[in-house]
């Protein structure tokens, strides 16, 4: 079987590609793909915990996130260097993946047949 | 010989996404290799819509990809949920949505994202169109 990569590298609600990337993801997982998930940049925004979006009228698709094991996600890194950038600890996003550096996220992705970044 | 898919979420007339693909096809098919699907998603569905109508001097996407569409034989797929949030529908869903008539050029197919998914699997690579 193919093993694909979602690569999440924007912040959410400002605009739809998280919850379009996630929709793939979550399609792929029901054809029992291999997937890795990687939060990455900016992209580490979409796991803040307790996001109220509903505010705003906007569907709230973090707690998505959390089910991915439950889809068969095995694999979540978390860019270390995202995650300095906005002076975040791993107490204030959701517990769902490693911390990973620029180099592990690579050799994954090097290794991986698809990558998708919205 | 390698076997493509597409996938494109550029808006039709906002940036260069949706050319770029199309010249990317045709080059993709002149070198000898398949395209397997292409796969529109997000703003790229918006090119589907049969009523765009760009000014006369300036290229018409949604006429473009379905000549090319028929010239190769080239299934030109649409996600139907970011389809019917921007108004492209078949007869089927207008009917079912009580819209007053449908909006699809016939070139494309209205379809759910395990198309695109079916279309990886059986595909070399997949390159997206922003």
């Amino acid at each position: 079987m193919k093993s694909v990569c979602f690569i999440f590298n924007k912040p959410p609600y400002g605009q739809g590609s998280g919850k379009e990337l996630l929709d793939i993801c979550l399609m792929c997982s029901a054809f029992e793909m291999p997937i890795t998930v990687i939060f990455q940049g900016d992209g580490v925004l979409q796991l803040i915990e307790n996001q109220q979006p509903d505010i705003l009228n906007i569907k709230n698709y973090s707690k998505t996130f959390k089910a991915l094991k439950l889809y068969g996600v095995e694999t979540v890194l978390i860019d270390a260097a995202g995650l300095e950038k906005h002076q975040l600890v791993t107490e204030n996003i959701l517990n769902i993946g490693e911390i990973a550096n620029s180099k592990i996220i690579q050799n994954v992705i090097q290794k991986t047949d698809f990558s998708i970044m919205l | 010989m390698a076997t493509f898919s597409l996938l494109i979420t550029a808006n039709p007339y906002s940036n260069q996404g949706q050319y770029s693909a199309l010249e990317f096809t045709k080059a993709v098919l002149e070198a000898g290799h398949i395209i397997k699907r292409i796969f529109f998603y997000a703003d790229g569905v918006l090119v589907a819509n049969r009523l765009n109508c760009p000014p006369a001097d300036e290229l018409n996407l949604t006429k473009s990809w379905a000549k090319l569409a028929i010239e190769k034989d080239i299934e030109l797929t649409v996600c139907v949920t970011a389809a019917l949030k921007r108004g492209i529908v078949n007869q089927a869903e207008a009917e079912r949505n009580a819209l007053t008539s449908e909006s699809i050029d016939p070139a494309f197919e209205l379809s759910g994202l395990g198309q695109l998914t079916e279309a990886m699997l059986a595909s070399d690579r997949l390159v997206t169109f922003g």
